[in-house]
């Protein structure tokens, strides 16, 4: 039920006011290769943004700021090879 | 009144990434892009979570079960292990690279998004090809 009202948020924001635009600049191809990876990857070191990022360090949990200090690194380094060196 | 209560912590939690902007890739990629224009305004996103839930937490640690009554599971694992670092850089060059993490992907879904429903189609077969492979190998 939770995914449930996630997935379902934006249409009850939508009701309410005007949705703001979201851009999505990554070609298909490369959405889906993100999307195996962030599966993957999110299953193998257990949790994300909201589970690591928000909740472990709410928490003040060591593991929690490995994670988070990890999936910012590979962000920073992919998004940089992505926009400024291809 | 637990369905209730999932499908309106959901819905509130879609609306805090909808007006954040964490549901916008453009954004997420403004906020990575520290070599470039940077963005640096999600990092408030994340504060402000981390300080509105460090209470909410302090208060979850003060209670044996949850205020409907259940069972309440708080993660004791506090091992750092290279699954947890791999996982991490897996799911953060993933995240690097379309602007989705798996909130904001289910979020961009329910939009009808193109974009938002290949990667999150995407992530769901990423996720239970993981599940296919621990079963195989465990």
């Amino acid at each position: 039920m939770f995914l449930v009202g996630l997935i379902g948020s934006s249409l009850v924001y939508g009701l309410v006011t005007t949705l703001p635009q979201a851009i999505i600049e990554a070609s298909p191809y490369a959405l889906i290769v993100a999307g195996l990876l962030v599966g993957v990857g999110t299953r193998y070191g257990s949790g994300c943004t909201s589970g690591h990022g928000v909740v472990g360090l709410s928490r003040l949990s060591l593991r929690s700021l490995v994670a988070t200090i990890s999936f910012m690194a590979s962000g920073f380094v992919v998004v940089y090879v992505t926009k400024h060196l291809i | 009144m637990k369905n209730v209560l999932a499908l309106i912590s959901g819905l509130v939690f879609g609306f805090g990434l909808i007006l954040s902007g964490m549901a916008n890739p453009a954004k997420v990629i403004g906020f990575l892009d520290i070599a470039g224009s940077w963005d640096p305004s999600l990092a408030f996103v994340m504060g402000g979570a981390i300080a509105i839930g460090f209470f909410a937490f302090k208060y979850a640690e003060t209670r044996d079960t949850t205020l409907l009554g259940e069972e309440l599971n708080l993660p004791r694992n506090n091992t750092v292990d290279k699954r947890l670092i791999g996982g991490s850089l897996v799911f953060g060059a993933g995240w690097g690279l379309g602007g989705f993490c798996p909130g904001p992907g289910l979020v961009s879904l329910g939009m009808g998004y193109s974009g938002g429903i290949i990667f999150a189609l995407s992530m769901v077969v990423g996720m239970l090809a993981f599940e296919l492979i621990q079963k195989n190998s465990g």
